[in-house]
């Protein structure tokens, strides 16, 4: 079930489109943040809210790849790893998080403090290598640099 | 030259409307406003003024055929759903210029009768997402957008639409379908987005740099405005350069510098003086480009007559100390995890080619491998629904066909000689 | 004109059509995988780029518009190895387990690589492996072998509009799947089946059962089970249904089945089937408790069965005259069965008294429809649905009762037409309709606002004075509906506007009016909002030849032709034709005989083909009726309830197994044919047997003999042929005369009093599932397998009331009886209801049900059975 709050902000969202079902995309937003991830509830509850077929509101979330289908960290490291990035030594630091924090790509922390996403290009390539922990732009990262900023995310 | 699109960026509250305001912005709205649409868009025409978001097509054709059709309402998308590797040049107007895109939309708006806009913006984009937010109260507070905009009886509004990761959305038709609530996959044409758009309706899609070149156009007129840059193909643009030079970043110039100065005059050349190896002119589906063959006007005229493609300006360096194997194995990657999955041999040929690449990459590699890459990008090529699969044939062809000895090295020795 | 020339040959086109299809029309073949004729076009699979010149790009022909001029060109050497190219691409993760795959034989994708290849592949990595899912009971599915071509997505989607599967994730992740990841959740209609090109979604009842091409038999018939008349292709080996599929192209259901269609044909070959006749040689118990008495009959001749039947009937007749004998006709038996059942019962028993199912609801309530419209009023096509701008539901779920009839709904609103319903119906959710759910027992006070409203809103034209006389004082206001029924005004009013707007309207009405507290003046109602907004009425129709049998004159006022039998010209026809005298007295209906049975007038009883110890409401009633009768035939295909109250069972034909016609709700006349051999003997022929042993001329040779006997004889049927109904000219109404000028005062019943609301009791209703069909389901294991039980469907807050789980086992009590079974909670059940099914053995709702008859449409009243529901089982 999504809150009341989350009912209410849909529902002012809902009227932005003259279709509801176009409002699936910021729906599964909310959904995700009530529901902490995309299961099979979220999916109902935006399912019932917008009256798209919850067989196609998967299919849409799942089309997406900011969408979680699992639980999720507190934060969420979202590291790029594309061109620009990677030349620039990305996939280093990559493997210096899986080494100094065991966060491997795709995987969550045992204590669930992070988790870590490999990005496509986040459009701060010139800054390169970049990262977004939760909506939160970092650039020209090294391993040292990574360290002071992960330690500000308890 | 006088900056334009990224005016007064440095200024911490640039994003604000009346920081936006102080250094001259919205004057050319009012003005817009006294003249017809259709004078607006036959100014765009004069203008020479072509998207930016990676085709080229120009402008004002657009706009006449979505005024032309009949239905209504009529819809304007802004595509800020910046997603090609390499680019991040809508980003500083996103996030720092936001009134200037406001600007444009609502004078694009007035002159194609579209009384609705949605501003698709890439889910990676979280901050821009609440500035544009914040700078689309502030437009209404200010009666620049809503039922009667200055006061002049003219209907605009605006939404900030965030999409979720998908770079397929860039592409029109799958920003308009992933809008409507659907998978980003890119439709069928015809019907085009002009006569058959969002919500069926007609529908203009333009770039966040095309948008906020429109104040500049209304400001000097079109006439003016195409004395900028390249007699062609005339105007702004924005370059953004990454990798191996000395000053990345993102930079206003007018169409058709030349790439070698943009890279040398410009961004200070390659860092550490090293030696360059290869350039990506417009982001990484566009043609690789050898040292040799950077001598080339940056714009959509003239990129493709030397081999490339201007795509979205996004300059990538590469210093001998890069991988081309490796660069072209990661784009496959990335064109992989992208493809929509719609038509075959995108979903099935961009995995393919990213997995030989991977073997020859790892030291795997067989002899016969090249040809293989080449056969397989082959039964791609012009058969894919849209530009993606396309983007990814053309990707590994191109990197043979002016780097096949690296290609050739790695199966040869059985390894990666790059660290 | 459009002239186009693909591989120099020059094609005329009349109207714009698809490269393909002008290539096609031309006989060129163009190879395709995610292009299906019925479904949206997609341009995904690639297997159609052909070039066009001029155009630098190749072109898909499925997408591309023929356009005057265009030059195509189709099998260059380029387009051979784009062929060649794609079929590799969609290989590479396709199995080669085709020795395996059920598919072999028919999959397109095998056809297309042994024609374009490539030979050999070149792929060296590891394909992905998907394991077949066998969580389904009438699917199995192996993904590993699906090509993305969507086509099962855009059927579910788009025609069958149930959107249950979708793909999921993207790229070369794709896959299709429904919500759960697993087992779906949907209505079986196994439409996905038919468009997967391959062996990925595929029909578990055949699994590894035979190969495609050792397929001898294939046979195009008419569906068994509900009134819509769905053209079937059964396909046989080995006498053995082997698999049922739709045509494309066939009038009614155009390539589509539903769920009962489909998978519902196993009770043909069900090993329970009736072989031999049957003599009671035990006395009569109840008829549930047969299993412990296996020995209550011997198996006789054919010869001494029909010589009993023949003589005990005419010592009965002798004995106690020609009314102390009545028959039950078949709305699952074909008009020609149908024709020879009611002439034996007034040719050689001399009695009216024949009458069917089709009176608990349909019967009455097309009578009371065409005295108001005239004769033919609901004999409207199917797919006209589609067309209407706005549909209006009552009385009934049409996507369980009528699936293909719903699906035209569901095409309707995808068309852009309204729906609108009284009550909510599960099966037309996707529809999003507009509805007006009045509380209970208020439906009548709602129907007339409506009424009201709309003739305040568009006057009375005059065009039929008769109705107008009945309805021109019917005033209900706004705030009566608001207030009685608690319909918000701006709800009330957003329907009306819709209502009163459309032009091309339909209402169907199903059997919760007919079955209703005032089913004839809820009648008088619908049919008074469809003369105000000039629509068309279709009447939801649960059995295959429930209108044929009443055409060919199964009921005691009506003789073939639809003819009312008290009229004396009507009986001299027949009686010239019949040879014989026809009795002018009205029989009994079913349920009149039930009570003349109960005090003793009514000595003899012939029930064909249906089974009123479990189908009529007061079930157990009945069945005591009838276990105390003096003689009971039955003549079915399985040993029903009511078989085992019988003193002679005599074993049919099932449809399959022999030829005949069906008429469906339509009023359409189509074919069955036989399918599959078995011996024994057809309805109709055993009913002539014991017809002849009583010294009666009933000498047809085949069934086209009796159609051409009904066609001489019906003045509806006139001259028809079965060549006619073969060139599709079986559409009502035919050649023949419809009866129009024989109407009478319209009559009707006001609803008794009672309480409007539930005031917190809860009332049995009567669920009529997708996935049974009366008792003949029972036998379809497949659909068993699908809905296995009988269970008792009750709201969450009836649940919550009393403090119920899901699944936790209850026990429904009414006056009449009560019955153990376990509880679902589902949404969509009104929370005065307790929704039970009659379809399983033992746990029949109509065994909990009392009735009265509506004295118009003589149907049962039913709506009004008060039940209560305990937690557990009874201690014993």
């Amino acid at each position: 079930m999504l809150s009341e709050a989350a009912i209410k902000e849909l529902n002012e969202i809902r009227q932005k489109y003259p279709d509801a079902s176009a409002a699936l995309l910021p729906a599964l937003y909310i959904a995700q943040r009530e529901f902490g991830y995309l299961g099979a509830d979220a999916y109902e509850a935006v399912s019932n809210a917008l009256g798209v077929p919850k067989a196609i509101a998967r299919g849409v979330g799942t089309f997406y790849a900011m969408y979680k289908h699992k639980p999720m960290g507190r934060h969420v490291v979202q590291l790029c790893t594309n061109v620009s990035c990677m030349i620039l030594g990305a996939e280093k630091l990559s493997d210096f998080l899986k080494n100094k924090y065991g966060l491997e790509p795709g995987g969550t922390t045992p204590d669930k403090r992070f988790s870590l996403v490999i990005m496509e290009c986040i459009g701060a390539c010139g800054t390169a290598p970049a990262m977004l922990l939760n909506d939160d732009f970092y650039e020209n990262l090294t391993e040292k640099y990574i360290e002071e900023i992960l330690e500000k995310y308890k | 030259m006088e900056k334009v699109l990224l005016k007064n960026i440095d200024n911490p509250n640039s994003a604000d409307i009346n920081e936006y305001k102080r250094v001259g912005g919205y004057r050319s709205l009012p003005k817009a406003f006294e003249d017809k649409p259709q004078e607006i868009t036959e100014m765009v025409k004069k203008s020479g003024l072509r998207g930016r978001g990676g085709a080229g097509f120009p402008v004002a054709m657009k706009w006449l055929f979505a005024c032309a059709d009949t239905k209504f309402p009529k819809y304007l998308l802004c595509n800020a759903d910046e997603g090609e590797p390499g680019t991040f040049k809508d980003r500083p107007i996103l996030e720092k210029n936001p009134h200037l895109l406001i600007e444009g939309m609502v004078i694009s708006g007035y002159a194609i009768g579209a009384q609705y806009g949605y501003i698709y913006l890439r889910g990676e984009y979280p901050g821009a997402y609440h500035i544009l937010n914040r700078a689309i109260a502030q437009a209404y507070e200010n009666n620049l957008l809503g039922d009667n905009i200055l006061g002049k009886g003219i209907k605009f509004h605006l939404v900030v639409h965030r999409g979720a990761g998908a770079y397929i959305c860039g592409e029109e038709t799958a920003l308009i379908e992933s809008l409507e609530g659907n998978k980003g996959q890119p439709r069928m044409r015809p019907p085009f987005p002009v006569n058959v758009g969002v919500f069926a309706k007609p529908t203009v899609v333009n770039n966040v740099e095309t948008l906020s070149n429109i104040p500049l156009i209304i400001e000097i007129g079109g006439e003016e405005y195409s004395k900028i840059g390249s007699p062609d193909c005339p105007g702004l643009k924005l370059y953004c350069v990454s990798g191996y030079v000395e000053k990345p970043g993102v930079y206003e110039l007018p169409m058709g510098t030349i790439l070698r100065d943009i890279i040398y005059k410009h961004c200070g050349g390659i860092k550490d003086g090293k030696n360059l190896k290869a350039v990506i002119p417009g982001g990484i589906t566009t043609p690789v480009l050898p040292p040799d063959k950077i001598d080339c006007p940056m714009d959509f005229v003239n990129m493709p007559k030397h081999g490339s493609m201007l795509g979205s300006g996004a300059v990538i360096v590469m210093d001998e100390t890069v991988c081309l194997v490796r660069v072209c194995h990661r784009t496959l990657k990335f064109l992989e995890h992208e493809s929509c999955g719609k038509c075959t041999p995108c979903r099935e040929g961009t995995g393919w080619l990213r997995s030989i690449l991977e073997r020859i990459e790892n030291g795997a590699g067989v002899e016969g491998d090249i040809e293989l890459l080449l056969s397989v990008s082959g039964n791609m090529l012009g058969k894919t629904f849209c530009p993606l699969g396309d983007g990814a044939a053309s990707v590994v062809q191109n990197y043979i066909k002016h780097f096949r000895n690296e290609f050739e090295e790695h199966i040869k020795n059985g390894e990666c000689k790059y660290e | 004109m459009i002239t186009i020339t693909i591989n120099n040959k020059e094609i005329k086109l009349e109207k714009p059509v698809t490269v393909l299809e002008a290539a096609r029309s031309a006989g060129i073949k163009i190879p395709t995988l995610c292009w299906h004729e019925q479904l949206e076009k997609y341009g995904g699979c690639r297997l159609c780029l052909v070039e066009i010149a001029k155009v630098p790009r190749l072109q898909t022909a499925c997408t591309l518009m023929a356009a005057d001029g265009m030059v195509v060109r189709t099998e260059t050497e380029q387009i051979a190895n784009v062929r060649r190219g794609i079929l590799e691409f969609l290989l590479i993760n396709h199995p080669l387990d085709c020795p395996y795959c059920d598919k072999a034989g028919e999959c397109e994708l095998q056809d297309l690589v042994e024609k374009y290849g490539p030979a050999k592949g070149r792929y060296k990595e590891k394909k992905r492996k998907v394991p077949e899912s066998l969580e389904d009971p009438v699917i199995v599915r192996n993904m590993g072998r699906c090509i993305m071509c969507t086509r099962c997505v855009r059927m579910c989607r788009g025609l069958q509009g149930a959107a249950a599967i979708d793909v999921i994730s993207r790229g070369g992740h794709s896959h299709i799947e429904p919500f759960s990841g697993g087992k779906y959740d949907c209505e079986y209609c196994g439409n996905c089946i038919s468009v997967c090109p391959v062996g990925a979604t595929m029909s578990r009842l055949h699994r590894h059962g035979y190969r495609p091409w050792q397929m001898v038999n294939e046979t195009e018939t008419i569906c068994p089970y509900c009134g819509v008349g769905c053209t079937l292709i059964v396909q046989v080996r080995d006498d053995m249904i082997k698999r049922v599929v739709p045509r494309i192209g066939s009038v009614v259901n155009n390539g589509l089945l539903c769920t009962r269609g489909r998978f519902g044909y196993e009770f043909v070959g069900s090993k329970e089937r009736l072989t031999k006749p049957l003599i009671r040689i035990a006395p009569k118990l109840s008829a549930d408790s047969y299993q412990l008495t296996a020995n209550l009959f011997r198996e006789a001749t054919w010869e001494e069965a029909i010589s009993l039947v023949a003589k005990k009937l005419s010592e009965i007749k002798e004995k106690y005259g020609n009314s102390a004998i009545a028959g039950i006709a078949s709305p699952r038996c074909t008009n020609e069965d149908n024709y020879i059942f009611q002439k034996f019962m007034r040719v050689a028993l001399g009695t009216n008294n024949i009458d069917s199912a089709a009176r608990t609801g349909f019967a009455g309530a097309q009578n009371f429809i065409e005295n108001i419209f005239g004769q033919g009023a609901t004999a409207n096509i199917i797919p006209g649905l589609s067309n209407s701008d706005l549909v209006f539901v009552a009385g009934g779920d049409p996507t369980t009762v009528n699936p293909i009839l719903g699906l035209q709904i569901r095409a309707c609103s995808r068309n852009g037409g309204n729906i609108l319903t009284i009550g909510n119906f599960k099966g037309i959710e996707y529809c999003s309709p507009q509805k007006l759910a009045p509380v209970l027992y208020t439906e009548d006070v709602l129907l007339e606002g409506i009424v009201t409203a709309l003739k305040n809103k568009k006057g009375l034209s005059g065009a039929n004075p008769k109705l107008e006389a009945k309805i021109k004082d019917i005033s209900t206001s706004i705030e009566d509906v608001k207030n009685i029924c608690k319909i918000k005004e701006k709800d009330f009013n957003e329907f009306l506007n819709i209502l009163s707007e459309s032009t091309n309207p339909s209402i169907v009405i199903g059997k919760e009016t007919t079955q209703s507290n005032g089913a004839s003046y809820h009648l008088l109602l619908l049919s008074a909002i469809n003369y105000l907004i000039n629509g068309r009425i279709y009447l939801l129709s649960d059995r295959a030849n429930e209108q044929g049998l009443l055409d060919m004159g199964c009921a005691p006022d009506i003789l073939p032709g639809y003819r009312p039998v008290s009229y004396m010209e009507f009986r001299r026809r027949y009686e010239s034709i019949w040879k014989s005298e026809i009795p002018e007295k009205q029989g009994l209906t079913i349920f009149e005989m039930i009570d003349t049975a109960r005090n003793g007038s009514l000595k003899a009883m012939y029930v064909m083909g249906e089974n009123p110890a479990y189908n009529l409401p007061d079930s157990k009633s009945a069945e005591s009726v009838l276990k105390n009768i003096e003689f009971l035939v039955v003549q079915d295909i399985f040993l029903t309830e009511t078989g085992r109250l019988a003193d002679v069972v005599l074993p049919a034909l099932s449809w399959a197994e022999k030829d005949g016609t069906f008429t469906n709700m339509e009023r359409r006349i189509q074919r069955v044919r036989k399918a599959v051999n078995r011996e024994g003997m057809e309805d109709w022929r055993i009913i002539s047997e014991i017809a002849k042993n009583m010294g009666e001329k009933f000498n047809y040779s085949n069934v086209e003999d009796i159609f051409n006997e009904i066609c001489k004889a019906s003045p509806l049927h006139k001259n028809l042929t079965y060549e006619d109904i073969e060139k599709g000219e079986g559409i009502y109404p035919y050649k023949g005369e419809p009866l129009r000028d024989v109407m009478e005062e319209i009559r009707f019943q006001f609803p008794g009093s009672r309480s409007q609301g539930s005031d917190g009791k809860l009332y049995l209703r009567v669920e009529r599932p997708l996935f049974h069909s009366g008792t003949l389901s029972r036998k379809s294991s497949a659909l068993m397998k699908i809905y296995p039980h009988a269970v008792a469907r009750i709201n969450d807050k009836t649940a919550n009331m009393l403090a119920l789980q899901n699944g936790e086992m209850v026990r429904v009590s009414s006056k009449k009886g009560s019955m153990e079974l376990p509880v679902i909670i589902d949404d969509m059940v009104d929370s005065s209801y307790v929704m039970l099914t009659n379809n399983f053995e033992g746990k029949g709702a109509f065994s909990l049900l009392a009735y009265q008859i509506d004295p118009v449409t003589k149907a049962p009243i039913i709506a009004d059975m008060e039940v209560s529901i305990i937690k557990g089982r009874l201690k014993k």
